[in-house]
């Protein structure tokens, strides 16, 4: 759901990017007081992994294809949603810059979707599930479905805001397809959680279900 | 698993679906792309058909609808490299994800110190 600089005015774009800095700079604050060094080989990876797995379009029904954004796994791995929004911020900026991948003046608004909206629904949802049913993997894997379908629909309403998508049309489409991505979402983030945890428990954040030893 | 391997099969694993990406990727057109071509009439929301020459005019007229023209030409567009085909696309997956690497990591790196 990368958007591309077209479908939004500049104007909207500025307004996206000012709200973007806002998130950066509380995410750039929550590296100086958390960062860990023993977990900045997870934060590169993970970033990494997250950009090389954005680039695997998975087709779906309706010739149509989407792609996990992690943003849901960074923020419960590292233990804040503002480890997603830095993270996520790292990716769009290179996938922007290098590959045309998502405008520039729309990347604002594909950080504040992805990043923000992701790890935000990412975390919360996971936290709150993992309180109600005291399960890791299923807790990951709707928290990761919700984030994705979240911020389709986030998305849908700033192309209504645009003028680019009528309202009641952009939401059915973009949830229809992004309720079937999220399944790869939710499955990635579960199976990458799982994983993650094997290798390294020590350094995976405190989060409900996921001790750090 | 000391921190050295950690990163070491992290990096492996990374590059290994960095470098099959291009082969197994899908050029379907993406949740949002395949929206705007629904609404914009190059295909059926629910169809699997993308007209071409309807796709080109979406692009357009959705340029007069915004007003945003801008566009700037990326090294590496749809990560590709010019004549290059597969072998390119692989090239251009692995570079990019070992500079988000080696950003994230100097980054974390320059952040932690100064913290």
């Amino acid at each position: 759901m990368h958007i591309p600089d077209a479908f939004i005015p500049l104007p909207q774009g500025a307004v996206y990017w000012v709200i973007a800095l806002v998130f950066i700079a509380l995410s750039l604050r929550w590296a100086r007081k958390e960062m860990r060094e023993d977990r900045i080989p997870l934060v590169a990876v993970l970033a990494a992994g997250i950009f090389a797995i954005q680039a695997i379009n998975v087709p779906i029904p309706w010739g149509t294809s989407g792609h996990m954004m992690g943003a849901a796994l960074a923020a419960i791995v590292l233990g804040s949603p503002f480890a997603a929004v830095f993270v996520l911020t790292l990716v769009l900026i290179v996938q922007g810059v290098l590959f045309g991948d998502g405008g520039l003046t729309t990347m604002g608004a594909n950080i504040i979707n992805m990043g923000v909206i992701g790890g935000f629904i990412g975390f919360y949802s996971y936290r709150g599930l993992f309180r109600l049913f005291r399960t890791i993997y299923p807790a990951a894997f709707i928290a990761g479905w919700l984030s994705l379908f979240i911020a389709a629909l986030a998305c849908a309403v700033e192309m209504a805001v645009a003028g680019t998508f009528p309202l009641e049309l952009g939401l059915l489409s973009m949830g229809l397809y992004h309720a079937v991505i999220g399944v790869i979402e939710g499955g990635i983030t579960a199976v990458a959680i799982y994983l993650i945890h094997t290798a390294r428990p020590d350094i995976m954040a405190e989060t409900p279900g996921v001790p750090s030893t | 698993m000391n921190q050295k391997i950690f990163l070491l099969a992290g990096l492996a694993v990374v590059l290994v679906i960095a470098a099959a990406a291009p082969f197994i990727a899908s050029s379907n057109p993406d949740g949002l792309e395949s929206a705007f071509f629904g609404i914009f009439g190059a295909k059926e929301i629910q169809g699997s058909k993308l007209s071409e020459e309807h796709a080109k005019a979406a692009e357009d007229k959705v340029v007069t609808i915004t007003g945003n023209e801008f566009s700037f030409d990326s090294p590496f567009p749809d990560y590709s490299i010019e004549g290059l085909s597969k072998f390119g696309e692989v090239t251009a997956i692995i570079i990019g994800t070992i500079l988000v690497l080696g950003i994230a990591f100097g980054l974390s790196k320059m952040i932690f110190r100064a913290g």
